[in-house]
């Protein structure tokens, strides 16, 4: 790293930090912003300081946000009685694209998982359970990955709303739409089966 | 490696622990599925280069996950622990057959409500595998079997103690504990399955056996430390 001047070897070293980003790709990032237009290189650092400066967690649903509440939370069109549970906010996007969900969110920030001591205290579920037991939901789903982890604090949850007048869903599980079962391992498989439904 | 590809352990019956890349793992699930959940038992395809430290894990053909049935924290908890005590415990390219068979049995044993008892048969027996359990019917001072009375441990001692030798400042192992302990250690871990075994249950034992598993490994388990704030 010496062999560069100081400003450079200071950006690469921060540039190394970000995940996926590894000492060669630091190089060519910090190479290419030496390269752009001042402005650019503004722009650049100018979105960095302002994503830290003006982006927090929806009081409501912990979605990260610049407005309080979130667009989400804010939107009188949306159904505020229906609630998905998700692990992170990138995942509200996933659920977003389908078109075919209208109601809000509720972002955990995690999943438990005890290889990494994430334990219920970690995640945001105590927003969660005051939310649905002021009674002013009607239906849960938890749409946490299924796996180990996210079967784990599937179960949690709902066993943590157990008890409220809320429904508590889980999101379905099985063959991906547009892949062949002769590949889907046992487990999807058999999901698939206890998830069939009738058709006419 | 990418930033998609994943660093995965195997632990294999036939060439012990084996270290693997796992080719854009993160990013699509096609080639593994499910594979890659921890404690899944499958039939694994893999090429070792020479010179190169990780194996190229081509396919992975399960052959029991634990998805196959319900999930719970503290199943979850209980097979993340058998996990990260084999990553710390078993050596590269080191078979351990015996280690194999007894994570078979009790990774089957380790169910929703159920995994008190096989989290404590593991425990005991990876530390008499690893030759790190000790005499435990009788004083190592002065060989006094303990009978009716209970043991005493000490954090930082492996051995232990009765009434007249324990050391301040240590633990104890009730009777019960330890006849449960030398019925562990001489029966299959199904001879326990019909039990009922609550949370409290040999909760000295399984504080004991963690706590010696961390001395030898010379760091804090971080599953162990999630299986105590459970109650174990």
């Amino acid at each position: 790293m010496a062999r560069f001047a100081e400003p450079m070897a200071r950006l690469i070293e921060e540039l190394r930090k970000l995940p996926g980003i590894g000492a060669k790709s630091a190089q060519r990032l910090a190479f290419h912003i030496l390269r752009a237009s001042a402005a650019d290189a503004e722009a650049l650092a100018g979105a960095v300081r302002e994503l830290k400066a003006k982006l927090r967690l929806c009081s409501i649903c912990n979605n990260i946000t610049d407005v309080d509440p979130c667009g989400y939370c804010s939107n009188p069109m949306r159904n505020h009685r229906l609630v998905c549970v998700v692990e992170e906010p990138t995942n509200i996007a996933t659920i977003e694209k389908t078109r075919s969900y209208n109601g809000v969110y509720h972002v955990l920030h995690g999943t438990l998982s005890p290889l990494n001591g994430v334990g219920p205290e970690h995640l945001r579920t105590a927003s969660l359970a005051a939310r649905v037991s002021g009674g002013e939901v009607d239906e849960v789903i938890i749409a946490t990955s299924p796996t180990v982890e996210g079967e784990a604090t599937a179960d949690y949850l709902a066993g943590m709303l157990r008890g409220t007048a809320a429904r508590i869903m889980r999101i379905a599980t099985g063959v991906p739409a547009g892949s062949d079962i002769e590949y889907a391992d046992e487990v999807t498989m058999t999901r698939a089966l206890e998830g069939r439904r009738q058709m006419g | 490696m990418h930033e998609a590809d994943l660093i995965v352990s195997l632990f294999t019956r036939d060439q012990g622990k084996v270290k693997g890349v796992a080719k854009a793992a993160s990013k699509s699930r096609r080639r593994f599925g499910g594979a890659l959940e921890p404690m899944t038992h499958v039939r694994a395809s893999y090429a070792e280069r020479p010179r190169q430290e990780l194996a190229r894990l081509d396919a992975f053909e399960i052959i029991h996950s634990p998805l196959s049935e319900p999930v719970d924290y503290g199943r979850a908890t209980a097979l993340a622990f058998y996990a990260e005590v084999l990553e710390e415990t078993l050596q590269d390219h080191d078979p351990q057959d015996a280690v194999f068979r007894l994570l078979l049995a009790v990774v089957e044993q380790t169910q929703v409500n159920r995994f008190w008892m096989p989290v404590t048969y593991f425990s005991l027996w990876i530390l008499r595998l690893n030759g790190w359990l000790p005499e435990m019917t009788r004083c190592a001072l002065c060989g006094e079997p303990f009978g009716e009375s209970p043991a005493y441990w000490h954090p930082l001692a492996d051995t232990l103690h009765c009434a007249t030798h324990r050391r301040d400042g240590s633990a104890t192992l009730s009777p019960e504990s330890i006849a449960l302990a030398a019925a562990i250690l001489r029966s299959p871990v199904a001879a326990f399955a019909s039990g009922d075994w609550p949370r409290r249950r040999a909760a000295d034992l399984r504080r004991y056996a963690l706590r010696s598993l961390e001395r030898h490994l010379e760091r804090r388990l971080t599953t162990a430390t999630a299986l105590m704030k459970l109650g174990g």
